[in-house]
Parts: C-alpha cells; structure tokens; sequence
C-alpha cells in the first residue's frame, strides 16, 4: 500500500499550472492542484484536472509501427528509429530542409518537445516547427 | 413575440401527483370548471418524486410560475412523499430568493382528488398572482 | 510536534493503522504522502503547514483500494465533519479511519471564517474560537431581488465549467454527477448554463455541505460560492434544525424520513 503525490507542471497549455499526480501503488489515479504554486494557487481548469486521464487511454500505441505494402507491422525500436533516419536524410536530400516538418504534442513533456525542435532546427535545418496547442 | 408586462401571458408549470392532485384536475375538467389554460400540468406519481432538479429546469426554460401540488398530509399514496415535498419546496424557496428570483413563483399546495374546485380555484389565483409579478427574470437569458 | 511524531512511529510500528495519511515537505513544498511502517524516516519530514489539502478526499481514495486496513489521517476541524458525514452516508467504517486532530490557529481561523476551527479530539494546536460571521449573506441580503439577481448572473458568468468546486468538495462523493447529466443540465456545453448549473449545486449541498471553503479557494473565477452554500446550511438549521458534521447518528432530513418524518417545517413562508 503506497500512496504519494508528485509535484508537476501540467502539460497542455502555455500556462504551466502546478498539479499534484496522485500515485497509488505505481499507478496514477487522481489529480490536485498545487496550492502553494505561484501561477496558480490551487486553482485548474478542466483540462488541468484530468491531466491524467490519457495515461492508461485505450488506443495508445505500444509498439513502434512500420508501414509495409500499405499495412501497418510492428517493428522494434532499432528499426523504427533507423527508418525513420534514413528516410529524413533521403528527403532532405532530395527536396532540401525545408520540405521536412513536425508537429509535436501537449501530453509530451517540455524537455521531449525542446529536444524535438533542437533536432528540426539545428541537425535538419527547418523552422517547420508547430504544435498541436495552435490549432 | 415579446411579452411586455401589461400584455402577457404567464407560463405555469404544475407538478400534480397521480393519486390526488391529478384526478382532482380531472375532476375539475369532469365538472366543466374554468381555470386558465396558462397552467400546463405534468403528471408524476407521487409528490416526492418531483426532484428540485426539476423545479430548477422549468425556470430555466422560461416557466413563469412553478406549482407543486400533492395528497393532503397523511393521504398520501406511497405514505410520506409529500412530507418531503414541502421540505424541499421550503428549501427552494429560500434559495431562489437568496438568488433573486421571487419566492412566490414556486408554491406548493395540497389538493384530494375530490377537490376539482380547489384545483380549478388555486389554478386560478396562481396565475393571477404571477400575471401580476410579471415575466421571469429567466425568460431569454 | 515531536511527540507527535513519536505517537504516529508507535502507532505504525505496533500495527494500529497501517499508514497514516498526513502532509509531508518535499523542497520547501507541503504535499499530501501516506506514511507507512516500511520507510519510518519519512515520518521526520511530517509537518503541519498553513495550507489545506482535501484530506478526506485522498482517505476515500486510498480506502476504496484497501477496504479493510486500518488507516490514521491528520484532520482539522473541517475534515472532522467531512468524518462524520462520511460515517453517516456509509462511506468508511468508522473503527478503520483513527483521525489525529490537529487545531487550527488563530490567523486560519479568521482566514477561513471558520465557526469550529477544532475536531473533537485535538492531539496538536491549541482550540481557539470560532469566528461568526455572516456578513457575506448580509451583503447580498442587503440588496433588493433584481439587483440580486443581476449580482448572481454577472458571478455565475464568469464560470469556465472545470468542476474543481465539485473535484475538490469533500462531500461530493456520487459515483455518477448530476452535473453530467445530460437529461437535466445541457452537457458538452462551456460556458455552462446558468443559474441551473449552480443552483444545482447549492440544492445538493443541502445537508451536506461542512463549510470548509475548499470550493471557493479552488475557483478560478473567484465566485462566492461559499456564500451560496452556507446559505443553504442555514437554512437547514433554521427550517429542519439539522447541522452538518456535529452527529454521527442524525440523518438529513432531505433523504431519511424514518418514524420522525411526519413533522412539517414551523417556519414556512406562504407568501
């Protein structure tokens, strides 16, 4: 029996509103605001307080994919990864950086969309950068 | 259609319970007694059932006037609904008036079902009162 | 505050409770953890902060996992009648739940208006009184009805619909919200649809609601709903003569009829 609570910041706007995950036993159940949190002082908005309704969602996907002759096949990591390489520096190739983009995600963390456009700016050579958050 | 407040036309909601209220409606019908065609009744089986949820909507949705009416005490069908009743509608009251919204829209009353000109009298005086109150301030929110 | 430190060891050690639900400090920041006799020396960084957290809140979430533990919780004043209503509407067992009162001071007192600032059994912090105060009724008694209903409107349209007065309330326990119920609010909507979408919470909190503040304190468009629920409460002390949070056995008034239920209020208004 294992219950904390960890103190965060909530992933979806540009706010940034101090939560607390509630964690029973490894697996997170609930969220309360940070009251103490200098932007917002124990106070969310909706989507702040289910913040963590996408973890265990349905639907998410827990293998990397490959499309093969128009299906989609399970692959590893290593394949996935090395596809993906190869085929960005085809194309960059080809067409040039700018025919490159990405479209990143509010339920990344900030330190995984910082890294997704340090590598779309510096190593490929685009500003095609944008983030579901715009639309 | 705008409703000023010398030309209008109350819309009343009344909740009547099945056993007594209800038939003493008919019984008002049966005996050819007039009583204003403002007041729309919603059967229900018992008083109790009438969930202040529902009072709450029918303001919402422009009603003008709410009347609660049930078995006398101690007539009730199902025993004690309508002791419940009134502490709810007391409840209520306060809170629309706390809000701002006049407490003599909602009122409660008990009806037999042999009483079809009690029916036909409180139908009556209602809709005058809420004729004079005016439109709610709901209407068109 | 060592001494009650020491209490709640021995109380783990000797298998009294299991875990004891209080506040820890983690970096400067006080946060909800459940102590248990597994890591003993968390219980050094245990502390009593200024602010509040819904604790009875997290006690039924930590209760609906393991039913049959014993658990300890660190209650103030608010959470003990969040207890006692909980007993009453059958939520936890009450020979399961070892509350460790703590009082609460001066300055929180006057903050939270709180008229019993003490639970029953006090173990740390001195009782101070309680504070009556019903000067945010009277500013809204003041006023005449449509002023008052232009007041109410103007609050209730700032609302964004998060639900965090309902998320938060240590008495909203229903496993399924009127206030997503589609057949009696218009659901999918924001702004919600008001008065009924507030009104329908304040008619919940009739004889329900302990007076805690946590509602308005997680606001984020700073309505006075707090105002809205006391109220209420009164209400039900006045017509009914029930008081939330003071007796495990009283039943509300608005759900059990019992053998006492033939009484009709004295106070009724037939205008």
């Amino acid at each position: 029996m294992e219950y904390r609570t960890v103190r965060t910041i909530c992933t979806y706007c540009g706010t940034g509103c101090g939560v607390l995950l509630e964690v029973m036993d490894g697996k997170v159940v609930g969220v309360l605001p940070q009251k103490d949190h200098p932007v917002n002082e124990g106070k969310l908005c909706i989507k702040g307080w289910n913040a963590h309704e996408f973890i265990y969602a349905d639907g998410r996907l827990t293998k990397p994919l490959i499309r093969k002759n128009d299906k989609l096949e399970e692959a590893t990591w290593d394949e996935a990864l090395e596809y993906v390489a190869k085929r960005f520096l085809e194309l960059k190739e080809k067409n040039g950086p700018d025919s490159l983009g990405c479209f990143s995600s509010a339920k990344c963390t900030n330190e995984e969309n910082y890294l997704l456009q340090k590598i779309f700016r510096a190593v490929i050579g685009t500003n095609n950068v944008d983030h579901c958050a715009r639309l | 259609m705008a409703d000023t407040k010398e030309n209008f036309e109350p819309k009343i909601i009344a909740f009547c319970c099945n056993w007594c209220s209800y038939a003493g409606a008919d019984l008002a019908g049966s005996m050819r007694l007039k009583y204003p065609p403002n007041v729309l009744p919603i059967r229900v089986m018992c008083s109790g059932r009438i969930s202040p949820h529902f009072i709450l909507k029918a303001f919402q949705k422009g009603a003008d006037g709410v009347l609660v009416t049930g078995c006398h005490y101690g007539d009730c069908h199902y025993i004690k609904g309508n002791y419940i009743t009134k502490r709810r509608v007391t409840i209520m009251k306060d809170l629309l008036k706390f809000i701002g919204i006049d407490p003599r829209r909602l009122k409660s009353d008990w009806i037999a079902g042999s009483e079809g000109d009690k029916w036909a009298r409180v139908a009556t005086e209602f809709t005058e009162e809420i004729r004079q109150l005016g439109p709610s301030p709901l209407r068109g929110k | 505050m060592e001494n009650l430190k020491k209490n709640i060891k021995n109380m783990l050690e000797s298998g009294e409770i299991a875990g004891f639900l209080g506040i820890i400090e983690e970096e400067g920041h006080p946060i909800p953890f459940l102590f248990t006799s597994e890591h003993p020396e968390k219980l050094d960084e245990m502390v009593v902060p200024d602010l509040r957290y819904p604790m009875t809140d997290i006690l039924l979430t930590i209760v609906r996992q393991y039913p049959d533990k014993p658990i300890g919780v660190m209650v103030r004043g608010c959470d003990d009648r969040a207890l006692v209503e909980l007993v009453k509407n059958q939520r936890i067992l009450p020979e399961l739940v070892r509350p460790i009162g703590v009082a609460c001071t001066k300055e929180m007192a006057e903050y939270c208006r709180c008229n019993q600032p003490f639970p029953r059994e006090v173990h740390y912090g001195e009782k101070v009184e309680g504070v009556k105060d019903r000067s945010d009724l009277e500013a809204v008694e003041r006023k005449p009805l449509d002023e008052r209903l232009d007041y109410w409107m103007d609050q209730f349209s700032k609302c964004i619909k998060c639900y965090g007065c309902r998320n938060i309330c240590s008495m909203c326990f229903c496993e399924q919200c009127t206030l997503e119920d589609e057949t009696l609010v218009m659901t999918g909507q924001a702004p919600p649809e008001i008065p009924i979408f507030h009104l329908i919470r304040a008619f919940h909190m009739a004889g329900r609601c302990i007076d805690c503040g946590l509602c308005e304190e997680a606001c984020p468009s700073h309505i006075p709903l707090r105002s809205l629920y006391r109220k209420v409460r009164e209400e039900m002390a006045d017509y009914l003569g029930y008081v939330t949070g003071q007796d495990e056995y009283e039943k509300d008034p608005l759900e059990f009829l019992g053998s006492e239920g033939y009484e009709i209020p004295t106070k009724i208004d037939e205008t």
